[in-house]
């Protein structure tokens, strides 16, 4: 009964979004959308505060963001204050995992035992893993990905060691404190663009050739940030899920 | 320094330092509380772009005087919340400096988009928060309505961007003009109901009374007075000045705030938790303030939203005060014991009458204005409503009254071996602050013109029907 | 067409919240709802024959058509507070399995009765 009153109700809002969105000619046409009448036709040709016309990879130099990422010049440099709350989401809730969870002490023990070639392996791609991270947060202006794909990279090595190894503790203070650091850079250098150039989070550094590793300006600096940040707070939600339950 | 970003990003940068600082986390909250409430007094309105992309292409954040009059309130209010109950922080220090940042942000924001990041913020600290309850299933069902309500604003903005090409609100109002609003009702109707659930309107109010049912005298005040406020001064601004709602959805709008009212005063009426009856004249005065922004009338709305903000305040921390230490809110159990308490008892009744609106007091100004406004638009039947709601309001806050201040049993006259034998103590802080307010309720409903000149006289927008500064304004465009 | 069927992922999703008791089955029902939307999102930014929007040595020139890269970056951010809601939630869950005894939401009481 109950199945079919929700499918029932799930089908009237469905007509309703359905028919809703249908009349809109934005629908209508699916694919056929002309960048030039959105926002994001200035961040294809970088020319919000200036006007070029084109932006060429490996010549044009110099640009309002240097980033041959679009993707990325909008994560961090457009719209870099959405990026701060995200950091700020991630922050909150591992916070609130350990409020919820931090009663619970010791470890779990795993329901199997990890063999030597589960826990050799594990140890010899831990570091590669890791490195495979940092490329991609230090890459992250370049190629795909960036400080969240490269941080959550971090943290799936870390919970690789711990389903390897039953006695593995993860030095929780050291990335508590590599969490504070990093989020406090991170609202550091945004205060220190609030002060120089008068915007807060502005790109006060030259931004140089588009496609080189050291260009872009603060990008490659804040994913190096954010990066390490959410490699941080994500091992500390793994690390509080694998703890044990203790009677109060 | 006269930027309003330091309004959250100085929350958010102690919030990361406190997890390294364990030791001062509490310094931090009150040094980062009190810098604001400095700050809001400093900052100049205007468009504050973000990065130095101008809008509509970057983030900016817009502060006039509605917004302004916000982060004025919200801070301030914040503030004496964490006096009034800094015995209870302990361990949500960290939690409660993010929310200060999240709840700036929500108020000042000019992109719907960022809004949406705010919005989430301060959602999931407001998840952690009810948990300090214990009743995780309250919290579990909390966390699954606002997901959910989160995530429909999140589809009704992105199919607004996908009509508009843009994210910026004013931008968006802009260009809301000149396109068939009856094509927008979609998106109008999912943002709706995203903040719907937030604000605690029907039908989407099914967390509101176990999770406000249940708090501490800080969280109780901090959800009914900070968070609530803000999220009723992000809705008027979103319906009352972003974006343009069709006539045929503004009857809608309009129809389910008075449903919300009749039916938050209802169930208050039939409630005999302290708590309980709050948390239903809280959902009530929200459906009441979110009708008056979609009907447009922002000045009144406004009254009416600091009214019961203010209000809020003082009750919830005395009741959650009541309920800690007398474990039970039960008001048949609870009888006379303002006998005891005059001070606090005296505050608790002034706000409950200013809630009601009686001469004298400062609700009374608001609904007078919140009428005349309804008159003019001559919406006769909605003003009727709201007047029938008063009275029951009136009805059950005087019975509320009477059984607090009178150690009586029903019939018998009043004799002091009734009154009840649960002690409440109140530490001097709560007792000063709450004084405070409760006088500035007075001294508002005195002197209204106090009010009105202080706060509105530079800007005639407010008063105005339609506000349009956000075309003026361009949000920095 | 693709818009269609992230709509009906998302409906999906509803479902799932509506008829479900078991608080994981809901969690799962919310990433189901979750992931409906992020295609959405992405969706919008479709733009047929365009290529990724980054500069590479091959597409190297803003003068190429792109398809739209701002869905993109809000879909990061969406991904990101998906993540952390779920977190929490499972956080809850937890919780309340070590209070109740139970992960069923009508064995635990319902959100109505104590």
């Amino acid at each position: 009964m109950k199945k079919i009153v929700a499918i029932l109700f799930l089908g009237i809002l469905g007509f309703f979004i359905f028919s809703g969105i249908y009349a809109n000619d934005a629908f209508g046409s699916f694919g056929k959308v002309n960048l030039n009448d959105r926002v994001s036709n200035k961040f294809i040709t970088k020319s919000v505060t200036n006007d070029n016309e084109i932006v060429e990879y490996n010549k044009s130099s110099n640009l309002e963001t240097g980033s041959s990422n679009y993707v990325t010049s909008i994560v961090v440099n457009y719209r870099s204050f959405d990026t701060l709350g995200e950091v700020t989401v991630l922050f909150v809730s591992s916070l609130g995992v350990a409020l919820l969870l931090g009663s619970f002490g010791g470890k779990l023990t795993l329901k199997y035992k990890a063999n030597f070639i589960l826990r050799v392996g594990a140890k010899t791609v831990f570091p590669l893993i890791a490195l495979i991270g940092i490329y991609i947060f230090t890459h992250g202006h370049l190629t795909p990905g960036g400080g969240f794909p490269g941080g959550s990279m971090i943290a799936s090595a870390v919970l690789l060691l711990y389903l390897s190894d039953e006695n593995f503790r993860a030095k929780m203070s050291s990335f508590k404190l590599t969490e504070s650091l990093m989020g406090s850079l991170y609202v550091l250098v945004g205060i220190f663009g609030l002060f120089t150039a008068g915007y807060f989070l502005s790109n006060f550094l030259n931004t140089g050739v588009v496609g080189n590793l050291f260009s872009a300006g603060i990008v490659p600096i804040v994913y190096v940030l954010v990066g390490l940040k959410v490699g941080s707070e994500l091992t500390g939600i793994i690390t509080d899920f694998l703890k044990e339950e203790v009677n109060e | 320094m006269t930027n309003p970003v330091l309004l959250i990003v100085i929350p958010l940068l102690m919030a990361f330092l406190s997890i390294a600082l364990k030791k001062s986390k509490k310094t931090l909250l009150f040094l980062a509380a009190i810098f604001n409430v400095l700050q809001v007094f400093i900052i100049q309105n205007g468009n504050y772009i973000i990065g130095g992309f101008k809008a509509p292409y970057g983030i900016n954040l817009n502060l006039d005087s509605y917004s302004h009059l916000a982060v004025i309130s919200i801070n301030i209010l914040f503030l004496l919340v964490i006096v009034m109950s800094s015995e209870k922080i302990n361990k949500y220090s960290t939690v409660l400096l993010v929310s200060l940042a999240g709840l700036n942000g929500m108020l000042l924001t000019g992109d719907l988009f960022n809004l949406f990041v705010f919005l989430e913020i301060v959602s999931i600290t407001a998840y952690i928060l009810s948990t300090e309850s214990k009743k995780y299933k309250y919290s579990f069902n909390y966390l699954t309505l606002g997901t959910l309500g989160s995530g429909l604003y999140l589809f009704g903005l992105i199919v607004l961007y996908a009509i508009f090409g843009s994210l910026n609100m004013a931008d968006i109002s802009s260009k809301m003009v000149s396109y068939d609003a009856n094509k927008l009702i979609v998106p109008m109707m999912l943002i709706f109901v995203g903040l719907a659930v937030e604000a605690k309107l029907l039908p989407f109010n099914g967390w509101a009374k176990g999770v406000y049912g249940n708090t501490n005298s800080l969280i109780g005040a901090l959800f009914a007075s900070v968070y609530a406020g803000t999220i009723l001064f992000v809705f008027g601004r979103v319906f009352g000045q972003v974006l343009l709602v069709s006539s045929y959805l503004k009857g809608v709008l309009i129809v389910i705030g008075l449903v919300t009212l009749i039916a938050g005063e209802a169930s208050a009426f039939s409630k005999t938790k302290l708590r309980e009856i709050l948390v239903f004249s809280s959902i009530a005065q929200s459906g009441l303030v979110a009708l008056l922004f979609v009907s447009g009338l922002i000045f009144p709305a406004v009254l009416q939203l600091l009214n019961n903000i203010i209000a809020k305040a003082i009750m919830f921390t005395v009741a959650g005060r009541i309920s800690d230490e007398a474990a039970t809110d039960d008001v048949d159990s609870l009888k006379g014991l303002f006998a005891e308490n005059k001070l606090i008892g005296f505050a608790f009744t002034v706000s409950a009458l200013s809630l009601i609106g009686l001469p004298l007091f400062y609700g009374f100004y608001s609904k007078i204005n919140l009428l005349l406004g309804l008159f003019s638009k001559s919406s006769l039947l909605v003003a009727a409503f709201i007047l029938l709601a008063t009275i029951v309001e009136g009805a059950y806050f005087i019975r509320l009254l009477v059984k607090l201040w009178d150690p009586g049993e029903e019939g018998k006259e009043s004799n002091i071996k009734y009154i009840t034998d649960k002690k409440v103590e109140f530490d001097v802080s709560k007792k000063i602050i709450v004084f405070a307010l409760s006088l500035i309720i007075l001294l508002a409903g005195i002197y209204p013109s106090l009010v009105k000149d202080n706060l509105f006289n530079t800007d005639k927008l407010l008063n105005e029907d339609n506000p349009s500064y956000m075309f003026n304004l361009k949000g920095g465009m | 067409m693709i818009q269609y069927v992230s709509i009906l992922l998302m409906l999906i999703g509803i479902y799932g919240l509506l008829i479900n008791k078991n608080i994981i089955k809901i969690i799962v029902a919310l990433n189901i709802f979750e992931v409906g939307l992020n295609i959405f999102i992405i969706s919008v930014g479709f733009v047929s024959g365009g290529v990724a929007p980054i500069l590479t040595s091959v597409n190297n020139s803003s003068a190429l058509i792109f398809v739209d890269p701002l869905p993109q970056a809000l879909v990061l951010t969406s991904i990101v507070i998906g993540l952390g809601t779920t977190a929490l939630a499972l956080g809850i869950a937890r919780k309340m399995y070590t209070t109740y005894n139970s992960l069923d939401l009508e064995e635990i009481g319902g959100i109505n009765n104590d």
